[in-house]
């Protein structure tokens, strides 16, 4: 894993077209601003993890519980 | 070709009817390969069904059975992903997230399950959309 410091305003470039900029620096926080292709995904990893959870909460043993909906 | 579900008994498919998933699901990155089938027990409800892993099924409804006016922009890399040419090809599903008590069994309009049932193609995408919830649930209230 590569670990950089940046100040306020400084940026890094990852590949040939994305670029992470640290706009705000402030008391435990940093706000980020990130130029990406549309095709690129980003998501805050613990949404990814809540969805992640709640998957694995679908998996089903028993379906009988779903006669009782009718 | 019968799968041995570890919970669902044998369930009889087709090759054909195959979903491939080239992601995964969030959770199951491993797992490409579903097959999607009525519950028995209440076909309102369907189980997608890993090949792979005998003991994975997601049970799944249609958003639209939860909300009515549920809508959400397909991108065009996720259209190309999941080649996608019309809407009628377009099949929508939520994971359900059961619960021995019904109130409180909920839904996740967050992350749908888009998959092409023409090419037999599917992927789970999250929404950035405040409204939708991970856990909405099923019923409404009266």
């Amino acid at each position: 894993m590569l670990v950089i410091t940046r100040k306020k305003d400084e940026s890094v470039l990852i590949g040939d077209d994305i670029e992470i900029i640290v706009v705000k620096i402030d008391d435990g926080s940093v706000k980020l601003a990130i130029k990406a292709p549309r095709e690129v995904t980003i998501l805050r990893k613990e949404l990814y993890k809540e969805i992640t959870e709640e998957n694995k909460k679908s998996i089903s043993i028993d379906s009988s519980i779903l006669k009782n909906l009718k | 070709m019968k799968l041995y579900s570890k919970h669902h008994g044998i369930i009889e498919y087709q090759e054909e009817e195959v979903i491939t998933f080239p992601k995964g699901l969030p959770g199951f990155e491993d797992l490409k390969k579903f097959i999607l089938f009525t519950v028995e027990e209440n076909n309102v409800f369907s189980m997608l069904h890993s090949i792979e892993n005998t003991e994975i099924g997601l049970i799944v409804v249609s958003p639209f059975y939860v909300m009515d006016d549920y809508e959400f922009n397909l991108e065009d890399k996720e259209k190309d992903q999941l080649k996608i040419k019309r809407e009628e090809e377009v099949l929508i599903l939520s994971t359900v997230c059961v619960n021995n008590n019904v109130k409180k069994i909920t839904t996740n309009l967050k992350a749908p399950i888009v998959i092409n049932i023409k090419e037999h193609l599917g992927e789970q995408l999250i929404l950035d959309k405040e409204k939708y919830l991970i856990k909405q649930p099923l019923l409404k209230e009266e």
